[in-house]
């Protein structure tokens, strides 16, 4: 992970250019925001300003799916009141776009010889710039997605589009692996001792758990990017912290929004 | 950003600068403790040389690591928290935080928290020796604290032998954050001004909770946490207008401030200054545009000082 030091972030206000349904509750919007499309770096988010006023209060944080030139786009899930409101807007509707923030993935002082994406629902979203700066570099990559169900399946095509082998699961069976997304990581890791492969996961907290007792057992790194509420997104309330191993006897709550979102995997607390 | 600097209306002949129990501001708009960090974290979205005083997070006499998560969560129209005072401890923010602000033209107030009557005492003797604090703030009513913290700020007796304690340590001008939690919030006010206290600050957030009802626990993990943003404006009108008819000393007026009129408001029922919480969160700049308005309302109101604007509210016909 890197820490950004220099403060590149912008509040623009923009209008929405496109807001289409991908898969079964899940949306791609896409908005013009030149200075951020030109700074972000991957697992970098933007805090979403959806209704001033109107009783939703506080922004939204979304990853940076992709950049375009001047646009960047969201992959975003329907959830409650915030992202079911994002869902209804058209075309020209305005929000306020800040970002972009947090640190990112770290790929630049140990490129990884492969790389393997794991992604949980909505969480495949944190991965994709990623996985398109790492392509860039020419480093394989593998992208493994999972989905409750096949209506549910996001990003395949555009994984696949930019030359990465996709693996599946669903809960139910209904495309790929019947399973989690985690078991596929299990075996795949068990068939590739000629490489060294790198995790980068985003996903349910359960999955992120899971993802790093895997790596761990593998001996393989992994880098996480965390999804906690978040109040402020600037660090200053203190509201979206979770716990992280300093040393052997220190543990201590850090920012998601601002020492985050990505982490290294087994710095996290799992279990508090 | 470049908005600020676009001229509204001539306003050059208005004065804006007040004074907060001994601390002379430029204007009369503050950052809120607790959602505005410690300056540095908004540096490109405000200039603090703008601003009337920055109010820092509250700071104890060692670092505190804060409650469990959850610790905020969204409610209609404001927001709930329990951060358990994270925070580096007041050695730290004289090391590590205070140096970065010097730098400014700003006043900086240091809110203080602690457990007991000894520990608001270290921290505030710290920081009546510490280059480049203007003034105290005595948060007595934090309200996530299993101990201390708030029983301070709802008991008349606790809380005023705790502001003559500090008193004695300190020349530093001290502002005491009133809590609304309590029955009578004036019996509370004129304990502290006869305390000592050189202005009062109202107010912090009120004791609520959320409860998701599908698993049926608590959103927070602390359970209870303060409830703060628009939510809480007419609760907080409310009480700076009545311990504004009980006290003769300045008052810092806060909660739900979204814009320049809610601000406008606040300083008819009668705050002297105003200070943005919660709103920065919502807008990195909202400080800055609540700061705009003003000079632009008094205009149109045929006011020459903010001053004409404190108390004015018109009761009855
Ligand atoms: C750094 C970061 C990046 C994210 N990127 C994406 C993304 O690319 N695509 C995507 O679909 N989702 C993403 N999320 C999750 C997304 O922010 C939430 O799903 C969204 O805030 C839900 O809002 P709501 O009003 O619909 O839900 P509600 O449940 O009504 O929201 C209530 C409150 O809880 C917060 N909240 C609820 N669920 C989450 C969650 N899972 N994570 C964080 N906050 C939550 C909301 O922001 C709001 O403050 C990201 C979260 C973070 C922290
Ligand atoms: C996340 C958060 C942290 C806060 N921390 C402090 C604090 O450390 N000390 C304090 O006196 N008040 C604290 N407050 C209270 C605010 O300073 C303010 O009194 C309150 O939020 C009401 O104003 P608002 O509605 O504009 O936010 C905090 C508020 C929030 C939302
Ligand atoms: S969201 Fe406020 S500190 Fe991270």
């Amino acid at each position: 992970m890197r820490n950004n030091p220099l403060l590149n972030r912008y509040d623009i206000h923009t209008a929405i250019l496109s807001n289409e349904k991908v898969a079964e509750d899940h949306y791609l919007l896409r908005c013009e925001c030149a200075e951020i499309a030109h700074h972000a770096r991957p697992g970098q988010f933007v805090h979403v300003l959806i209704s001033y006023g109107a009783g939703l209060l506080l922004r939204r944080p979304f990853t940076i799916y992709t950049v375009e030139n001047s646009q960047i786009t969201m992959l975003y899930q329907i959830i409650g009141e915030g992202t079911q409101r994002l869902s209804e807007m058209s075309k020209g509707a305005t929000l306020q776009v800040l970002g972009p923030l947090g640190n990112t993935f770290d790929i630049a002082k140990a490129p990884p010889e492969l790389a393997i994406l794991v992604g949980g629902g909505a969480g495949i979203a944190s991965l994709m710039l990623l996985a398109a700066v790492l392509r860039a570099r020419g480093i394989q990559t593998l992208g493994l997605v999972g989905a409750q169900h096949r209506a549910r399946l996001l990003s395949v095509t555009d994984l696949k589009s930019i030359g990465i082998d996709v693996h599946i699961a669903t809960d139910d069976g209904s495309i790929g692996h019947h399973g989690y997304i985690t078991d596929v990581l299990a075996a795949l890791l068990g068939k590739t001792e000629r490489h060294r492969p790198t995790i980068y996961a985003c996903g349910p907290h359960g999955m992120l758990a899971a993802v790093t007792k895997i790596a761990a057992d593998f001996e393989v790194p992994a880098q996480v990017a965390m999804e906690n509420r978040m109040g402020c997104a600037m660090g200053v309330c203190l509201g979206c912290v979770c716990p992280v191993r300093i040393d052997a006897t220190h543990v201590e709550y850090q920012r998601v929004c601002t020492e985050g979102p990505v982490f290294n995997a087994t710095d996290i607390v799992w279990d508090i | 950003m470049l908005s600020w600097l676009i001229p509204y209306m001539d306003t050059t002949d208005l004065s804006l600068n007040v004074n907060i129990g001994g601390i002379q501001m430029r204007n009369p708009v503050m950052t809120a403790s607790g959602t505005f960090g410690y300056g540095s974290e908004y540096v490109d979205f405000v200039d603090l040389n703008r601003l009337g005083a920055v109010v820092v997070k509250g700071v104890t006499s060692t670092p505190w690591p804060g409650n469990p998560m959850q610790r905020i969560m969204e409610t209609p129209s404001g927001m709930l928290n329990a951060i358990g005072l994270q925070n580096v401890g007041v050695d730290g923010f004289i090391t590590q935080k205070l140096p970065y602000l010097r730098d400014f033209d700003v006043p900086v107030i240091v809110n203080v928290c602690g457990k007991t009557v000894e520990e608001y005492v270290t921290v505030s003797e710290k920081l009546n020796g510490a280059d480049g604090v203007a003034g105290i703030e005595l948060n007595i009513s934090c309200p996530n604290l299993d101990c201390g913290g708030m029983s301070f700020g709802v008991d008349a007796e606790l809380a005023s032998h705790l502001v003559t304690a500090v008193r004695a340590k300190t020349h530093l001008p001290l502002l005491v954050k009133l809590s609304p939690n309590v029955t009578d919030i004036t019996v509370i006010a004129r304990a502290v001004e006869d305390a000592g206290a050189d202005a009062l600050s109202a107010i912090n957030t009120l004791i609520g909770m959320a409860i998701d009802a599908e698993t049926r626990t608590p959103e927070l993990a602390n359970v209870t946490g303060g409830l703060s943003g628009p939510a809480i404006k007419p609760v907080a009108l409310r009480l700076v207008w009545e311990v504004y008819k009980s006290v003769s000393i300045p008052i810092v007026g806060m909660g739900g401030i979204m814009n320049a009129t809610d601000a406008v408001e606040f300083f008819i029922a009668g705050a002297s200054a105003v200070a943005v919480g919660t709103a920065n969160f919502v807008n990195p700049q909202a400080s800055m545009e609540v700061l705009k308005g003003i000079p632009a309302y008094l205009k149109q109101a045929n006011m020459k000082s903010i001053k004409e604007l404190v108390g004015s509210l018109q009761v009855g016909s």
